[in-house]
């Protein structure tokens, strides 16, 4: 294994690529990751000696096979990384950022698998999609349709924000109109607000909206009663629409 | 023998526990009523009996401070019968709850309450499933006609069997209960628990957290949420055997007028205009009349015996006290604490905590707070008690605030009495918009600046009902005959000393002492220093303290109109009265009362200061 360092250049060159193909030069990697030009030279110089990287003829360096495999794995740690951080537990999208950057070089494939799957407990129907966010569908890309930094910075969004709904699956309760009859599929951050499962609000589950008013307050009817939730929770219901 | 009730918020315990045990505890349609365990005695041939009620709550997993004691008093089996209550009406949410009180295994009742509601939605209840399955007596009542509620002693007495249930869990689940019971030896219901993270155990804890993760990574679901749906669908089944018939009455749906933005925010400004309308012109109404009667049947005839000067004196101050006391009782505080009784009975509360969700948010705190803040307007005392329903810290600091610079009853009386009395309505509401204002800016400063988590709120929309007169006034009385019994007597002493004090001259050196201050800052004579220090006790004292120190019950005659303005302004903002900071360190602590109560007196100083400035 890399030390954390040589996978953060490899990590960044392939950022920088996009497709991972296209030749970086020393100065766009000396950008991405804020070092010294000696230092960064010296660490290319060292990853094109192990055939890591390939050192081309215009001074600019290219990924290896054999750094490409590392490349794409770290960076994919990232993405699942930064979206368990955010999307399940709320934490701050730049906080995240920097949080993944970290874990990514100590956290083992077997747990990111892990990790990933949890993620995705969107209920069958949903293509295995986590409804929530749009990392889970890059995460089905295979490594070569890789994400450019554009895409990147989209899922700096903070989370449930701006984010539309298509059709009538992948919406929250907040999504949805008065009078829908919808099902939950999933709660984000299911260990908090522990009352709306002893009220019955639980994956699997048939609510109707009985109320949505204007500042995105919500009423719901489940079992029989009335209950009502603020819109920040309302956010974290996930829900699909019924057969 | 010893049982306890225990149910779902809003299925009638209270009620059944006060037609058990003949005590007053109180009734009200909103979560969190009951924050304590309530305890009484009953008799039932010759034999001694303590009833124990305890507080609503959803689940016996959750975390919120009633659902822990309630966990910890079953935990400790401390009592020989479980007498289980739910509301027929919302039958398979609170079967929820059963099944989890089930598992202890103690020996159980169950009472369907609300039999006659249920009938009027046109479902048929059979009790027969429910006795089957749990193996124990199933009682069909109405507690708010008394109906049946005398079977349920002697059952709770014939149960002496502990109830045996079975969840179907999930086989992940079963699986888990299996190997942790041969791992360490935990029971069926000590499993489930651990599963969930709870007990005492750490080996077994240790152990269930890592089957728990397992199952996790397998089902992508948390232990807890597969625990619920599966007591949840289990509870679903029990009810589809339980409700027999459903034709189904459409009722008149009146959420479809209260929750809307339109016309529901006008109601509930209206309401609470309204409530204060009404207080004042009725309160005022009244009051006028009792005053008028005690001058001319008491007040007149003492003077006109001619006693010796001390007794005299002395006997003025009693009879004025006992004057603006009564006065004040019947007229303002009563009528409050009726027009509040309905509000909470009618289950409204829950709609206005809805409509007032997102302005909540703007202050702080959640959409609950309303009833805490609703609340103060009677007496600030159970507002501040009330502030538990908010979950964290943060929300508890900023209500316990707010909750103490609304004016109560007895500042409504100062309002009313002096402002409205002697200036006119409009400047007695433009006190309240004053005070609103603040109350809103100290809301906006607070959320910004206190430190801590904000929670959202999911609140049951209890179900609406027709508040009964008899139950509305009782509650009304009950918290009256507080007011009587507890304050009026501190009101007479207070007076007497008073008195004393004034024909003694003592009052007369302080007086000239602070004049200068008061008179500084406030343009206010001396001795409306006095009356706002005795207003620290009970702020309607400060009222009365004013008309004995002025000589009159005619305020307008000795002080100008500005005067009596400001007077009102300071007093409403002044300081807490000293049963709130009681309650205030009971519940936040001695660092956030003191803060509460140096915030309120910088803020009444300064406004009234600063008004004087201003209008002078």
């Amino acid at each position: 294994m890399l030390p954390s360092t040589l996978e953060d250049y490899l990590e960044a060159i392939f950022t920088i690529a996009g497709d991972g193909g296209r030749s970086v030069g020393s100065q766009e990697v000396v950008a991405a990751l804020g070092t010294e030009e000696a230092a960064a030279g010296a660490t290319v110089a060292s990853l094109v000696r192990e055939g890591y990287l390939e050192q081309l003829a215009d001074d600019t360096v290219r990924l290896t096979e054999k750094g490409l495999a590392v490349a794409s794995r770290v960076a994919r740690k990232h993405r699942v990384l930064q979206c368990f951080l955010t999307e399940m537990l709320g934490v701050d999208a730049d906080a995240a950022d920097k949080e993944a950057c970290t874990l990514e070089h100590g956290i083992s494939d077997e747990t990111i698998d892990r990790l990933s799957s949890y993620m995705d407990s969107a209920p069958p129907g949903h293509a295995g999609r986590c409804p929530a966010c749009e990392i889970c569908t890059l995460e089905r890309e295979t490594p070569d349709e890789a994400i450019d930094r554009s895409s990147m910075s989209d899922l700096r969004r903070p989370p449930g924000r701006a984010r539309h709904c298509r059709g009538r699956d992948a919406c929250t309760l907040l999504d949805c109109k008065e009078g829908d009859t919808v099902r939950v599929a999933m709660i984000r951050g299911p260990r908090r607000n522990r009352r709306l499962l002893d009220l019955g609000i639980f994956p699997g589950e048939i609510v109707q909206i009985r109320r949505k008013l204007p500042n995105h307050s919500v009423v719901v009817r489940v079992k029989g009663c009335d209950i009502a939730i603020s819109p920040e929770i309302a956010m974290s219901i996930i829900v699909e629409s019924c057969p | 023998m010893k049982f306890a009730l225990i149910g779902n918020p809003s299925v009638g315990k209270s009620l059944i526990f006060n037609q058990l045990t003949g005590l007053g505890v109180e009734v009200s349609n909103y979560p969190g009523t009951t924050v304590e365990l309530q305890r009484g005695n009953t008799c039932f041939q010759r034999e001694m009996i303590e009833l124990v009620d305890l507080p609503g709550i959803y689940s016996l997993d959750g975390e919120s401070g009633e659902e822990a004691l309630v966990r910890r008093f079953l935990e400790q089996q401390d009592t020989d019968v479980v007498i289980a209550v739910l509301s027929a009406t919302r039958l398979e949410r609170n079967l929820y709850l059963l099944l989890q009180v089930a598992e202890y295994g103690l020996p159980m009742v169950v009472v369907l309450n609300m039999v006659d509601e249920a009938a009027k939605q046109g479902l048929e209840i059979d009790p027969g499933p429910i006795g089957d399955l749990l193996g124990v007596e199933v009682i069909l009542t109405a507690a708010s006609q008394g109906k049946n509620i005398d079977r349920i002693i002697p059952a709770a007495l014939a149960a002496t069997r502990p109830v045996k249930v079975e969840v179907p869990y999930d086989h992940h689940i079963e699986a888990a209960i299996r190997s942790l019971g041969k791992i360490s030896a935990a029971d069926r219901k000590e499993s489930i628990r651990a599963l969930q993270g709870f007990g005492e155990n750490p080996d077994l804890l240790e152990a269930a957290q890592t089957i728990a993760e397992e199952i996790e990574s397998r089902h992508r679901m948390t232990v807890a949420q597969i625990i619920a749906a599966n007591r949840h669908n289990f509870a679903h089944q029990i009810a589809g055997l339980t409700i027999k018939e459903k034709t189904l009455h459409q009722k008149t749906d009146l959420d479809g007028i209260l929750t809307r933005v339109i016309p529901g925010i006008p109601i509930l400004i209206g309401i609470l205009l309204g409530m204060l309308l009404v207080v004042f012109v009725v309160g005022s109404f009244l009051e006028e009349l009792i005053v008028e009667l005690f001058d001319i049947f008491l007040l007149q005839p003492f003077l006109a015996l001619g006693l010796p000067p001390i007794v005299d004196a002395l006997g003025t101050a009693l009879i004025l006290a006992l004057q603006a006391g009564l006065g004040i009782a019947f007229p303002y505080v009563f009528l409050f604490y009726i027009i509040i009784s309905v509000l909470e009975d009618s289950g409204y509360m829950t709609r206005a905590a809805f409509l007032a969700d997102n302005a909540m948010h703007r202050v702080g705190m959640h959409g609950g707070a309303v009833i805490p803040l609703t609340l103060a307007f009677g007496c600030n005392v159970p507002a501040i008690m009330s502030v538990r329903l908010l979950h964290s810290r943060r929300e508890r600091i900023i209500a316990s605030f707010l909750v103490t610079m609304v004016p109560c009853s007895a500042r409504t009386v100062i309002i009313a009495g002096i402002v409205a009395g002697f200036v006119g309505i409009g400047a007695a509401f433009s006190v309240y918009a004053i005070v609103f204002a603040l109350i809103v800016l100290t809301g906006l400063v607070l959320s910004r600046i206190t430190p801590g988590e904000q929670f959202g709120m999911i609140m049951e929309m209890v179900p609406l009902r027709r508040p009964d007169t008899r139950l509305v006034m009782r509650k009304a009385w009950m918290r009256l005959s507080e007011f009587l019994f507890i304050a009026m007597p501190l009101l007479l002493v207070g007076s007497v000393v008073l008195g004393l004090l004034e024909f003694f001259g003592i009052m007369a050196i302080f007086e000239g002492f602070v004049e200068p201050y008061t008179m500084a800052l406030l343009g206010l004579p001396g001795y409306s220093a006095t009356a706002l220090i005795f207003g620290i006790l009970r702020k309607e004292m400060a009222f009365e303290t004013l008309a004995i120190l002025a000589g009159t019950a005619d305020l307008g005659a000795v002080l100008s109109s500005l005067q009596l303005y400001i007077f009102a302004v300071v007093t409403v903002l002044f300081i807490p009265c000293l049963a709130t900071i009681t309650v205030l360190l009971r519940e936040v602590g001695s660092r956030i009362t003191l803060a509460v109560t140096i915030y309120t007196v910088a803020l009444g100083l300064f406004i009234g200061g600063l008004m004087y400035r201003i209008l002078a």
